[in-house]
């Protein structure tokens, strides 16, 4: 007869009950419970944390964002029904707020400054010092804000230009170029 | 990436973290966010704002309230308790089956290691302690195994059995000659023919499937086959292909070259099946396998094709819950 559950075959069961442990912190904190929600954090803060860190290129704006993230999947959370891994739910709502944060920065500085081009408003890459060697993510911090979102987005995160396009409000052959500008920059840095 | 030589760059890209801890904790922060966000709970400022007759009403309801909870508190230790008689009812359905050498015309219990057979015409139901119930079908022979809060433990040696379970993950069992079915929320029928080997179907829920280190986790509109000395084979939808069900059976049946027939005439649904084939093909042939799933379902953002022929467990794990493996219980406990 079968015996006890040899312990290296159940790797694919522990992920299913870990799985469902978050399917139940996921439940508690629909209804409400913030120490469940404080665990969801925890699970996730790293991952959420890194994509706006990547897209905002500083430490104190990401911190920012990872908070209103989190706010934000507060409120929403009800409108989770688990068709797609909540991993992927929660990326999806963090770049759309990320997204939501630059459209309203660059409407103001729009209206501020009186241009219609957001490349005009972008700050340019401070030049790194003679023989100065940057790393991956130091580069990327001090790419131009349009720029580093497209690279993040495309390079880092795996989006499409289409879908990069629709999150940014532009054209695909903006985001292409955008891409290309990126990438020409990063390695500029990385020489 | 074909802009300006970018291959070293790719590299650093791929080598970059997944997770960057913040260098501070912020949850009190985002706590403190919370707690303006939230909304006062317009039922609770109703009933702060009611007259006091209306009060009063609440008050009447107070002891069917207390009483409502006790009853529920009573039914969750009854239900967590362990089975002091340690046997479980038995029910014919149709004709006569048998617990032990006794047939039985209405209700009798069946203990520890009694075995509960039917024959050609008889049919029986099982109630598993307080987690749900099994359906005994003609030419069945099962045995109780163990009747503790934490392990409902069945035998199925031969015959057939639709198992009904309401219970939390893992506390239900069936161990077949071939291998054991673990419940993890579901309802399931299993057959067991007189070799051993064994069919599962899942018709809610998910159900593992365990033997001798294979591991198959099969949800709902799968099936699943199981082999004597062999153990589970590598679930199938049940609307399936009949060229595909045929060639799976071949691979599983331990011939490697029916994988590109599997391959080539897999289809949408049986997307769960290729995944599950992520971890059986050598890693030769986990690329074909990769891009037939993904020219399905494409991979998730992190889960590349060189990690999965790599064998990296994250990765196809993470791609499981893509595929809806393991969402079903959040779905449907709601």
């Amino acid at each position: 007869m079968i015996a006890a559950l040899a312990p290296e075959t159940s790797a694919l069961t522990r992920h299913v009950l870990a799985t469902d442990e978050e399917s139940d912190l996921i439940r508690r904190a629909q209804a409400r419970d913030q120490q469940a929600f404080a665990r969801l954090y925890r699970s996730h803060v790293g991952r959420i944390h890194a994509l706006c860190r990547r897209m905002a290129g500083d430490v104190a704006h990401a911190e920012e964002l990872t908070q209103t993230v989190f706010v934000t999947l507060w409120e929403k959370l009800s409108h989770f029904r688990g068709e797609s891994a909540f991993s992927t739910w929660l990326h999806r709502l963090a770049v759309n707020t990320v997204l939501m944060d630059f459209r309203t920065t660059r409407r103001r500085e729009a209206r501020i400054f009186g241009t219609a081009d957001p490349a005009a408003l972008e700050t340019p890459p401070p030049a790194a010092s003679p023989g100065a060697r940057l790393d991956l993510e130091q580069a990327i911090a001090v790419l131009p804000p349009q720029a580093r979102a497209v690279f993040v987005l495309h390079d880092v995160e795996g989006y499409t230009h289409e879908e990069i396009a629709g999150l940014l409000e532009l054209q695909t052959g903006t985001t292409k170029a955008q891409l290309h500008r990126a990438r020409q920059l990063l390695q500029e840095a990385l020489r | 990436m074909n802009d300006a030589d970018p291959s070293p760059l790719r590299e650093q890209i791929n080598s970059l973290p997944r997770e960057i801890p913040p260098a501070r904790d912020l949850w009190p922060e985002i706590a403190a966010r919370l707690g303006k966000a939230e909304r006062p709970d317009p039922r609770a400022l109703r009933r702060e704002n009611a007259p006091k007759s209306a009060r009063s009403t609440f008050r009447r309801f107070r002891l069917p309230l207390a009483i409502a909870a006790a009853v529920t508190l009573a039914a969750t230790l009854h239900w967590l308790r362990p089975d002091q008689a340690a046997s479980w009812a038995v029910d014919a359905l149709a004709g006569t089956p048998r617990v032990g050498r006794s047939g039985i015309a209405g209700t009798a219990r069946l203990g520890i290691g009694e075995w509960l057979e039917t024959d050609g015409s008889s049919r029986a139901k099982v109630e598993i302690g307080a987690i749900g119930e099994v359906r005994i079908e003609p030419n069945s022979r099962l045995r109780l195994i163990n009747a503790s809060a934490d392990n409902h433990r069945l035998e199925l040696a031969r015959g057939t059995m639709s198992a009904l379970i309401w219970a939390p993950p893992r506390l239900f069992f069936v161990e077949t000659p071939s291998a054991t079915a673990v419940d993890l929320g579901c309802a399931y029928t299993l057959t067991v023919d007189d070799q051993g080997a064994g069919l599962l179907e899942v018709t809610a829920g998910y159900v593992a499937l365990e033997h001798g280190g294979r591991e198959s986790i099969i949800p709902a509109g799968l099936r699943c086959r199981t082999r004597s000395g062999a153990g589970p084979g590598t679930p199938f939808a049940a609307k399936a292909a009949p060229e595909f069900r045929q060639a799976l059976d071949r691979f599983d049946a331990g011939d490697p070259t029916a994988l590109a027939a599997v391959t080539a005439a897999a289809g949408e649904s049986d997307a769960i099946t290729l995944w599950h084939l992520l971890a059986r093909v050598p890693a030769t042939a986990r690329g074909a396998v990769f891009d037939r799933l993904a020219s399905f379902r494409p991979a998730p953002n992190g889960v590349t094709r060189e990690g999965i022929v790599a064998g990296d467990d994250t990765m196809r794990l993470r791609w499981a819950g893509e595929l809806g493996l393991f969402a079903y219980r959040l779905k449907t406990r709601k």
